[in-house]
């Protein structure tokens, strides 16, 4: 850990259920998806990765299952659950409003 | 979603399944990836790999997130921690034993000094009792006291308290002597023989004052505390259970106590045990007020004597220091009101007549004051020997978590993650502090009770609880566990923190001398503390010895010691004369009997009687005697001779003059050196009174009351001998009545004390035997506490030169473990056996040299605090000294050459191909 572009706790759970709201994802496709439409920027470590996976679905926002991939290979696709839409759409709020404050601060001195 | 959280518990290994091939999915794609990008398919994996990080600390994650990790872990953690201490018996049985023996023996320690020393009496609010008083003395006195403090008071004084203090809602007074006066009992109209139990005398309103409810029947009242009133007495709940079966029947039912019919109409509360500790708490209680009838005691209505203990119940919100000042004033009163005081030295003592309270919740203390210090030592010892064990488990854990670095650094290296080894090692600390307190448990139930009978040998019913406080536990597990806990997690800390891959690296050659300052210090402290244990043990162990060899001035062989009441038994003064006759005759009579003595009190016995004693013709010096009544066999039967003149003979009936014989010290005493003392006349001091006796002979000092009243002035005059000048009547003078008889026969007699017990009761019924004992059991007796405290000593001392033995051991089997490559390689090198042994032995010896340089100063320091304690012994002696230290160097030499021995027989070629 220490490296300067580190997910603050929290964020990474609203990353990857943004992540899979389209549709289900698999973990490594999740990593690679979070740092591809950062432009590289956010690196998703994968020692934080799976257990967050773990957590989300033991709160019950995402569902977990087997399934083939287009290369035909088993994987653990994951998705949203109704209750874990609701709480995207909460953590999204919160993430505008307080980028946006951020923001304000940064702009005005 | 609570049920998820079940499955996924009973569904473990299906989680982790899962989770490795969700991880294995990750790796191939990164590994996939990397290969488009170009790497070799060995560089793929292996920069997948390493940018993945533990996959173990991953799953770990992965699982905590599910909740259930702790308790899981904990269990698994207990698991493993048991199958580590399986594996190392020898380990986990050393420290086990030392948790169990440190934790154990200072439990037992302080469950005896909690109920000795710090219980109240099992009555209602003990905190509001006060007692009048703060000694023991005992058990009629009369006269003033030098001190100006007074304990022990006249029945008229408790009167005068009892009418004119409102302070106390209620005041009760107790006999102080019982135990020198017990009772001779027996049912009536039953087939038990009389027999000799105790009795105490006590005021109507005793039991109401402690706040108590009967067990059966009902307890006293003011109404059978007066003159006249029918007599009663109360059954302790023991001995109503002990000897009658708790049969309710008994109640109002008649007694014979002491020949007088006694109605008994109520049985004590269970538990309680009398207003004291005592070996021999008291079977019956009785009215003061029936004491006259009953026990013929002449003193309950004189002023002059003093025979009362006094405890009340204040009232709440009394001022103590202002009840103190006025109490005293009231005795000083009482005394000047109702005694004459002639002497100017009696008249300056009255002047500072006074009393101090003392809370009386815990009764009198009589018993706590004598064991008191005792106990304070005992509990220091034991102290001193949990500081060891204490050590010793630090130094164990020390070196097994450093002897597990390596493990630890492979666990580490494969993935654990650092929090988790210390908490494993953590739980492996606590684990065998649980162990070992529960071994020490068991210790401490069996120790206390093996305290209890050194203590009070041969007693029936000791009021002690003997099981150990859960506060005591608590405070020697805690002590155990915290001991565990530090010095378990800070090496396996610090080997956590060592980058994994330079702990691998340095592998098992190491020339660095291994054990480390910490663990020196710990035994060079278990050393220093191991002979000051092992010097305190031989000094008790000497001065036990200088007790017993001492010369008695006595012969104890084939003597037999019969403690008879005939008061109790109902004989009159006047009739003691033929009484005497009787016994001697009857005694006589059986076969083998060579010699019947009889005497008030007999040599090595806790009885004393003494006197003032002035010599005729010269100034009365304030100097007293101790005096015995005897009869003309006495010194014969006790083996005392007679140096000078002639002892008392059958002539010396009671109308013959009066004559004494006395002992050398008292001749020493008294008479210019080379004078005669022949002839010359003493007795109490005043005008008339100091010519009462008339020396006729001299006696070796034979030893009364205590082994360590030597040199003591001792005077016999014949058993029914009385002064001239005494004014008392005849009636009141309990002196004539013998309190033993001695036997002395040709051979040892396994029947004589069935013997005795038939003879007394052909003669009389009622003459119960009080206490039957061959010479020798009563002279041993007197040993109890000097005994019990050598012994503890002795196995305190014992134990800590084992545990400082094992200490010594670990330590330097530790260091030849480290250094097996180093020694290998040394003696490659051409190192001689000889050569290495020496080499471990010089480390290993260097720590109990550094011990002892601390040890002997302090322990020469500590003698100091015991030598009150000690007989005839100042300072360390050398012999003691040497022996300790010597038992030390012997003890640690064994403890170093085991190992030493070991590196020795290293085999060079095998260490070195081993790496």
């Amino acid at each position: 850990m220490g490296k300067p572009n580190d997910l603050v706790q929290g964020t990474l759970d609203l990353l990857i259920l943004k992540t899979i709201a389209l549709e289900p994802k698999h973990g490594w496709a999740i990593g690679k998806r979070i740092q591809q439409i950062s432009r590289e920027v956010l690196q998703v470590q994968q020692g934080s990765l799976y257990p967050a996976l773990n957590r989300l679905e033991r709160k019950g926002w995402i569902k977990a299952k087997w399934a083939e991939t287009e290369t035909g290979r088993q994987a653990k696709f994951y998705w949203l659950t109704p209750s874990g839409r609701v709480q995207l759409g909460k953590e999204a709020a919160n993430w505008s409003r307080l980028s946006a404050a951020i923001n304000l601060v940064m702009q005005r001195s | 979603m609570a049920w998820t959280k079940w499955l996924a518990l009973f569904r473990r290994e299906r989680f982790t399944k899962e989770l490795d091939s969700e991880i294995q999915f990750h790796l191939d794609q990164q590994i996939a990836e990397n290969i488009t990008a170009g790497m070799t398919p060995e560089d793929a994996r292996r920069a997948a790999a390493k940018t993945f990080g533990s996959a173990t600390a991953v799953k770990e994650r992965a699982w905590e997130s599910w909740g259930w990790t702790g308790l899981e872990q904990l269990a698994q953690d207990v698991r493993y921690a048991l199958r580590q201490l399986r594996k190392t018996p020898g380990f986990t049985a050393t420290a086990v034993l030392t948790l169990a023996l440190g934790i154990g023996a200072n439990a037992a320690i302080f469950t005896l000094v909690n109920s000795v020393l710090m219980k109240n009496l099992p009555v209602v609010e003990p905190h509001t009792l006060i007692r009048i008083g703060d000694n023991n003395d005992c058990c009629v006195n009369s006269g003033t006291q030098d001190s100006g403090d007074y304990s022990l008071f006249s029945t008229e004084i408790y009167e005068r308290v009892k009418k004119t203090m409102p302070e106390f809602e209620s005041v009760a007074a107790m006999q102080a002597g019982f135990g020198f006066n017990p009772v001779i009992v027996r049912l009536d109209g039953s087939q038990e023989t009389a027999h000799s139990v105790m009795g105490e005398f006590v005021s109507g309103n005793y039991f109401q004052t402690f706040g108590l409810r009967p067990h059966a029947g009902r307890l006293f009242s003011d109404a059978d505390d007066v003159k006249g009133a029918p007599a009663v007495a109360l059954m302790s709940y023991e001995m109503w259970k002990r000897d009658y079966a708790a049969d309710t029947s008994i109640l109002g039912k008649s007694f014979w106590i002491n020949t007088k019919a006694v109605t008994l109409v109520g049985i004590a509360p269970a538990g309680f045990y009398g207003d004291r500790l005592s070996s021999t708490p008291p079977d019956f209680y009785l009215p003061i007020e029936s004491m006259p009838v009953l026990a013929s005691a002449p003193y309950v209505y004189k002023p002059e004597f003093s025979w009362l203990y006094i405890i009340g119940r204040v009232k709440p919100g009394t001022n103590l220091a202002a009840l103190q000042d006025k109490v005293s004033a009231l005795v000083k009163h009482s005394m000047q009101e109702t005694q004459k005081f002639t002497s100017d030295d009696e008249k300056k003592s009255l002047e500072k007549a006074h009393v101090v309270l003392l809370p009386g919740g815990a009764g009198i203390q009589a018993l706590q004051e004598q064991y008191g210090s005792n106990l304070h030592l005992l509990m220091a010892v034991s102290g001193l020997v949990l500081l060891i064990a204490c050590a010793n488990i630090a130094n164990l854990l020390l070196v097994r978590g450093i002897r597990r670095k390596t493990e630890l650094s492979l666990r580490s290296a494969l993935g654990a993650a650092r929090g988790r080894i210390v908490r494993q090692l953590l739980t492996e600390s606590v684990v065998l502090a649980a162990l070992g307190g529960i071994a020490g448990l068991a210790v401490a139930y069996g120790g206390a009770k093996m305290l209890l009978a050194l203590v009070f040998p041969g007693a029936q019913a000791v009021p002690i609880d003997a099981t150990p406080s859960g506060a005591v536990l608590a405070f020697a597990c805690g002590l155990s566990l915290l001991t565990g806990v530090l010095f378990g997690v800070a090496p396996a800390w610090i080997a956590a923190q060592t980058e994994p891959a330079d702990a691998l690296r340095s592998g098992s050659r190491n020339t660095a001398m291994g054990a480390s300052m910490l663990q020196r210090g710990l035994v060079v402290l278990q050393t220093a503390l191991s002979l000051v244990l092992l010097v305190g043990a031989g000094l008790f162990s000497q001065s036990l010895n200088k007790l017993q060899g001492s010369d008695l001035k006595l012969d104890s062989k084939n003597r037999y010691i019969v403690h008879i009441n005939p008061q109790a038994a109902g004989y009159t003064q006047l009739q003691l004369e033929s009484f005497y006759r009787t016994v001697e005759q009857r005694f006589h009579a059986l076969p083998g009997v060579k010699a019947v003595g009889l005497s008030l009190y007999t040599p090595m016995e806790d009885n004393n009687w003494s006197t003032g004693v002035q010599v005729q013709g010269q100034p009365y010096a304030d100097s007293g005697a101790s005096v015995v009544r005897v009869s003309p066999e006495f010194f014969d039967s006790v083996g005392t001779h007679v140096v000078m003149g002639r002892g008392v003979g059958v002539q010396d009936s009671s109308g013959a003059p009066t004559v004494a014989v006395v002992n050398e010290t008292f001749v020493k005493g008294f008479f210019q050196p080379g004078s005669n003392p022949i002839g010359r006349r003493f007795g109490s001091p005043g005008p008339q009174s100091s010519g009462d006796f008339e020396i006729v002979g001299v006696v070796e000092d034979t030893t009364y009351t205590s082994a360590r009243w030597k040199d003591h002035r001792m005077y016999f005059v014949p058993m029914l001998q009385r002064p001239a000048s005494s004014k008392e009547p005849i009636e009141e003078d309990t002196s004539l009545y013998a309190g033993a008889i001695v036997l002395q026969t040709q051979a040892p007699m396994n029947n004589m004390e069935e013997l005795a017990r038939k003879t007394l009761a052909e003669i009389n019924p009622n003459l119960a035997v009080v206490r039957f004992q061959t010479f020798d059991q009563q002279i041993a007796e007197r040993f109890n506490g000097e005994r019990m405290i050598a012994r503890l000593t002795a196995l305190f001392g014992g134990l800590a030169l084992l545990l400082a033995t094992i200490g010594l051991y670990g330590v330097t089997a530790y260091t030849v473990a480290r250094r097996t490559s180093e020694i290998g390689i040394r003696m490659a090198l051409g190192a001689q056996r000889t050569g290495v042994i020496a080499m471990v032995m010089r480390g290993a010896m260097s720590q109990t040299v550094v011990g002892l340089a601390i040890g002997v100063p302090v322990a020469l320091l500590c003698v100091r605090f015991v030598e009150s304690q000690l007989y005839e012994i100042k300072g360390v002696d050398l012999g003691v000294l040497a022996v300790s230290v010597f038992a030390l160097v012997v003890a640690t030499s064994l403890a170093g050459l085991i190992p030493a021995r070991r590196a020795a027989s290293t085999d060079p070629a095998r260490t070195l191909s081993a790496e």
